[in-house]
């Protein structure tokens, strides 16, 4: 870790303002100080957020929910609103890490946390995310990396939230010197072929002032699933979310999103597709869950993934039929 | 037998300081003009040093620079064998070896430096795999890559396979495991050729790291202090790493002329400090039609990476525990440890008998199948018993009853129950449920003739408030050394548990009791701080200060009036070999351990055939440790070892690549939880052993044994699947399922 200077913003302007030359922004600090600890960032400046007052709300509107950034997982996890509603949404952020994160860890940096794949986080290897010529993964360790999308670099996106809140539909408010703008969050984050060395397009200067979720159409239930290889102290291996409307027990409209799955939260249309208009039931869900995995490349370690996340896929969407 | 506090569950002496984070680290400790330490490590595994560039960058003239050159002595860590250097000086024989290194005052410049020094080294063919070093196509270590190999005979094996009704073979391997200890080593050393050398550190074996430093400086005894601080966990890792890390904070103390701190992040910990070692084991076993052992031929083999450490010693242990409880009458077993390219594997819990016990547990669940009889009746008919003899020939003088620990654990767990109701249930189940025990024993104190070369010495010293205070070289590493001393103390001197101290490790102030390892410090130790208490008294019974029959108080009293009139009350105890341990280090036959420790583990897993997770559902530990001095401490080293046992099993993956452990973080190298821990149900069966104190044996490293052979054989229940090696991860459940059901 290098020297740094540190200062605390009061105001979203005053953070902004400070976010120039190699300055970044610090919301709970918990992925940045890794990154700083693994080496692999040396900023001169950590602009300190979390006590800018107002950007830690969850508001229900007329046009759904608006989450701050600064709102933590445990809070996420807890809401009674968002559990009713936006259960997904309260499950992603309850089963994400541990519970000393989710009370530091705020729902901006869970969107913009670094990916975790092994050669990106070790400072001695150079690559292609890195400004590197190659991509170690593809023909090294790669039990951990994405099945789909996965020829220039095969990082999984890390976020377990976006997974749900793409789901929803969600879009995120963008702040920096020029004025604020939105943009829905499938757009917010990028593929490699796109841009290699990120994973979304926020500027140096931009913060994530709020996070919105479109109100949902009734007889919508939502549910998430997270696989990884214990039960806390861990990133998903494989996760879900499959938010169905429903009449009676037949599927008028599923929206369903995998994690860690490819460089970006991955969207499954075709299994959202075939369940359109059918009964929910083990015969859809299963024909379902096989079709999110249609086109799926995956790596020499990590074919596993395909059976994971066809077992999770299918449980997500009979347990709303169930619950 | 009355007794006031052995068998009681008193807290924990060191616990409040703990707890109130008044206890302090050796990172807690900080001293004037202190410069910081790192280590410049070899990115190769093997390979000629050409040279060594210093980016322009740097001031270099502010930093010390030590490489092996400036070394005043021998450039080996003493211990077994003297081929590890402090740092490489022409070669080097693994990735992360020590070739340099640089102190500063300033941290951050000094990990700038560290990035900054380019080591040139022209490769040279490196073997990675203990196969590989086992087939020499490539020699890397002496003439034939073998650290050291044993053979046990017992009987003539070579007779009895004519005779077999069934032969059954069988592999087993086991994978390497970090012992991740919650901090990280360390040490703080100050070194001048006036003072001599005095290291600070968080270790296992003060004399251990006391007797490298003589020979690294080649210095005298009486100029090397070693002081242990508290120390967070040690598992074998810190027994004998701290000489090297040590050294290295002294050779930069001695250069620079101030006092040197080295602390290790997690990645360098990981990544450069020792694991357990890999093993690979092969097995042939002759028996008879109605499933008697006729003859157990095993072949035991241990990567022990590049030096030969403390691996002659793992070898041996895993040796002489691969052949079990059972009561065989042809017995060969031939071990070797073979070198490989890879930072030198070490001490760990269990230290080679997990990984021949796991072997020889799935193996004899193999046998049994092949017999046709269920893997409890097999056992039955082969447990030992008293009078009969080991695979070294020693005769079990105690009243060992294997069976009733099984029929206990049994009862515990509901293990026929289950098992039937599984079978009954799997039929139509994704998540396939299975039972599977383990039946073992583990040696306490150290190998045959161990014990009688060390010599150690235990003291009790009167202190002006009146107290006793013991003077022991053994640490406390949150195991409980403090607390079970001072339980002793107290119930031999009949004095509160107040009353007794327990010095900190010191080489100044207390004598070589020997190290912190071997399941040894209660039974061996323990029973010289019990005798060293006693003889204090005696002489102050003798000196008519103290009374036959006394009051706590007027002991205290005695105490301060011994010191008024003399000025000092020591009194020391050392060990002696029982009179009827007889053992023939040249055969490797006889008296291996003073006393062993028994056990029967069940595990109930759970697996899922769609997401291919096997996950422990329950777990009763059921064994018998003589007599427990405090419950509570005994229930966590057991409950703690079963969960380490879980990791290994299913959870711990040191994924290496070129030679390197890859995985060296906590988010990558993936350890179980408390919420992926069963509820570990743990039952003592108590028989005094007499020669223990207050009866005791050894507990520490024997539940690090029992839970990887019991996972899998349950998982073998569960789902048919003969699985062999570990850790088992989720992919490779998924092909053999695969496998099995295409
Ligand atoms: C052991 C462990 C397990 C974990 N498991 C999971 C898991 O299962 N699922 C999961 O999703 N995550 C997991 N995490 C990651 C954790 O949830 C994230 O690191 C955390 O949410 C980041 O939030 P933060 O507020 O600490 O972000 P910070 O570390 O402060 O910031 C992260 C990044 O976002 C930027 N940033 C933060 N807020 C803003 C903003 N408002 N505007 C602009 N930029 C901003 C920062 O500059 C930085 O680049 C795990 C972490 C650990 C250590």
């Amino acid at each position: 870790m290098n020297r740094f200077e540190w200062t605390d913003a009061a105001t979203v302007h005053e953070a902004i303002s400070q976010l120039n030359g190699r300055a970044v922004v610090k919301a709970g600090g918990v992925d940045l100080l890794d990154r700083l600890k693994e080496g692999l960032e040396a900023p001169q400046r950590l602009v300190n957020i979390r006590n800018i007052r107002g950007l830690d709300r969850i508001e229900e509107g007329k046009d759904g929910l608006r989450i701050g950034p600064l709102v933590t997982l445990a809070r996420l996890s807890e809401d009674k609103l968002v559990l009713e509603r936006y259960t997904a949404l309260a499950q992603a952020a309850g089963r994400a890490a541990t519970p000393q994160i989710r009370n530091m860890a705020t729902a901006g940096g869970n969107l913009l946390q670094r990916p975790r794949c092994w050669y990106f986080r070790q400072e001695e290897f150079h690559c292609r995310r890195k400004g590197g010529e190659r991509c170690f993964a593809l023909d090294g360790e790669n039990q951990y990396h994405a099945i789909f999308d996965n020829q220039l670099c095969a990082i999984v996106h890390p976020s377990a939230l976006a997974v749900p809140l793409m789901a929803f539909g969600a879009r995120v408010v963008l702040t920096g010197s020029k004025g604020a703008r939105e943009v829905e969050l499938e757009r917010f984050f990028v593929t490699p072929e796109q841009d290699i060395m990120r994973e979304n397009i926020i500027a140096p200067d931009e913060l994530i002032t709020e996070i919105k979720v479109p109100r949902l159409q009734p007889a919508t239930r939502s549910f998430y699933i997270k696989q990884g290889e214990k039960e806390s102290f861990d990133w998903p291996v494989a996760d879900v979310c499959a938010v169905l409307q429903t009449k009676g027990n037949v599927c008028l409209k599923a929206s369903i999103v995998l994690g860690a799955a490819a460089p970006v939260p991955w969207r499954a249309s075709k299994a959202e597709a075939s369940l359109a208009g059918k009964v929910i039931n083990e015969q859809s869900a299963r024909e379902a869950a096989r079709l999110s995995m249609e086109g799926a490349t995956p790596l020499a370690q990590n074919r596993y993934k395909l059976a994971v996340f066809e077992a999770i896929v299918r449980r997500a969407i009979l347990r709303q039929a169930s619950s | 037998m009355q007794t006031r506090f052995i068998g009681k569950p008193m807290p924990r002496k060191e616990g409040r300081e703990k707890v109130t984070g008044r206890a302090r680290y050796i990172d807690d400790i900080t001293m004037p003009g202190m410069l910081f330490g790192a280590t410049v490590r070899s990115p190769v595994p093997r390979g000629r040093i050409k040279e060594i560039r210093f980016d322009p960058q740097i001031p270099w003239d502010e930093f010390t620079i030590v490489t092996a050159q400036d070394v005043p002595g021998s450039n080996y860590v003493a211990l077994i064998v003297n081929d590890q250097p402090y740092l490489a000086d022409r070669l080097v024989n693994h990735a992360e070896e020590p070739v340099l290194l640089l102190a500063h005052t300033d941290k951050y410049l000094l990990e700038e430096a560290r990035r900054a020094v380019r080591l040139e080294i022209e490769p040279l063919p490196p073997v990675f795999t203990l196969d590989e070093s086992d087939e020499k196509k490539e020699i890397i270590w002496g003439e034939d890559n073998v650290f050291k190999s044993f053979l046990v005979e017992k009987g003539n094996v070579d007779d009895v396979w004519a005779g077999a009704d069934f032969i059954v073979e069988g592999e087993y391997r086991t994978g390497a495991q970090e012992q991740l200890y919650i901090e990280t080593n360390g040490v703080i050393a100050v070194a001048n050729p006036e003072e001599g050398v005095t290291v600070w550190g968080s270790m296992q074996c003060p004399y251990y790291v006391h007797k490298a430093l003589i020979k690294l400086f080649n210095l005298p005894e009486d100029k090397i202090r070693v002081v242990q601080t508290e120390t967070g966990g040690g598992f074998g890792g810190k027994e004998e790493y701290p000489s090297m890390i040590a050294g290295h904070a002294a050779l930069l103390a001695w250069k620079s002329g101030k006092p040197v701190k080295i602390i290790y992040d997690r990645a360098e910990d990981m990544a450069a400090t020792t694991k357990r070692h890999p093993s690979r084991t092969r097995h042939r076993t002759a028996v008879t039609r109605d499933g008697r052992l006729l003859g157990m031929e095993i072949d035991f083999v241990v990567d022990g990476g590049a030096y030969a450490t403390l691996s002659a010693v793992v070898l041996s242990r895993g040796t002489i525990h691969a052949a079990g409880p059972y009561n065989c009458p042809n017995v060969r077993i031939r071990s070797r440890a073979v070198a490989t390219n890879v930072p030198p594997h070490g001490a760990f819990r269990g230290f080679g008998a997990p990984q021949s016990i796991f072997a020889l547990e799935r193996h004899m669940n193999k046998v049994a199948r092949a017999v046709g009889l269920s893997p409890e009746e097999f056992r039955r008919r082969n447990f030992i018993r008293e009078g009969e003899t080991t695979a070294t020939s020693q005769v079990i003088r105690e009243a060992v009853d294997m069976q009733r620990l099984v029929e206990r654990a049994f009862e515990l767990s509901d293990y026929r129950d289950k098992q039937e109701r599984f079978a009954r249930e799997n039929e139509s189940a994704r998540v396939k449920r299975g039972v599977g025990f383990a039946s073992f024993m583990h040696g306490a104190g150290f190998t045959g003739s161990g014990e009688k070369y060390l010599q150690s010495i235990v003291g009790a010293e009167a202190t002006p408030e009146g107290r006793v205070r013991i003077l022991a070289a053994n640490t406390e590493i949150g195991q409980g050394t403090n607390t079970i001393f001072a339980q002793i103390a107290a119930e031999a001197l009949g004095l509160d548990f107040e009353q007794i101290e327990v010095a900190q490790p010191d080489t100044a102030n207390v004598p070589n009791s020997g190290p912190t390892v071997a399941s040894r410090t209660t039974m061996i130790v323990g029973k010289l701080v019990e005798s060293a208490a006693l003889s204090l008294r005696q002489t102050l019974q003798n000196s008519k200060l103290l009374a036959d029959s006394y009051s706590p108080e007027d002991f205290s009293r005695a105490c301060r009036d011994y010191l008024a009139k003399y000025g000092q009350l020591k009194s020391f105890s050392q060990y002696k070999q029982p009179a009827e341990i007889d053992w023939d280090d040249e055969k490797y036959r006889g008296d291996a351990y003073g006393a062993f420790a028994w056990a029967v583990y069940v595990a109930e897993v759970s697996v899922d055939t769609l997401t291919f997770e096997a996950r422990v559902e329950d777990f009763v530990a059921v064994q018998e440790v003589g007599r427990v001095i405090n419950p509570t401490m005994a229930a966590g080293q057991i409950e703690g070892g079963v969960a380490q046992g879980i990791g290994y099993t299913l959870f711990e993956n040191v994924v290496w690549r070129g030679g390197r452990m890859i995985n060296n973080q906590m988010t990558n190298y993936i350890i179980p939880t408390t919420a992926d821990i069963p509820p570990i149900r743990v039952h003592f069966e108590e028989m005094p052993y007499e020669h223990g104190p207050g009866g005791a044996k050894g507990i520490g490293e024997l539940p690090m044994d029992g839970a990887a052979p019991a996972i899998l054989n349950a998982i073998e229940n569960a789902t048919g699947l003969e699985l062999n090696q570990i850790p088992l991860m989720p992919e490779q459940l998924m092909e053999a399922f695969r496998g099995e059901h295409a």
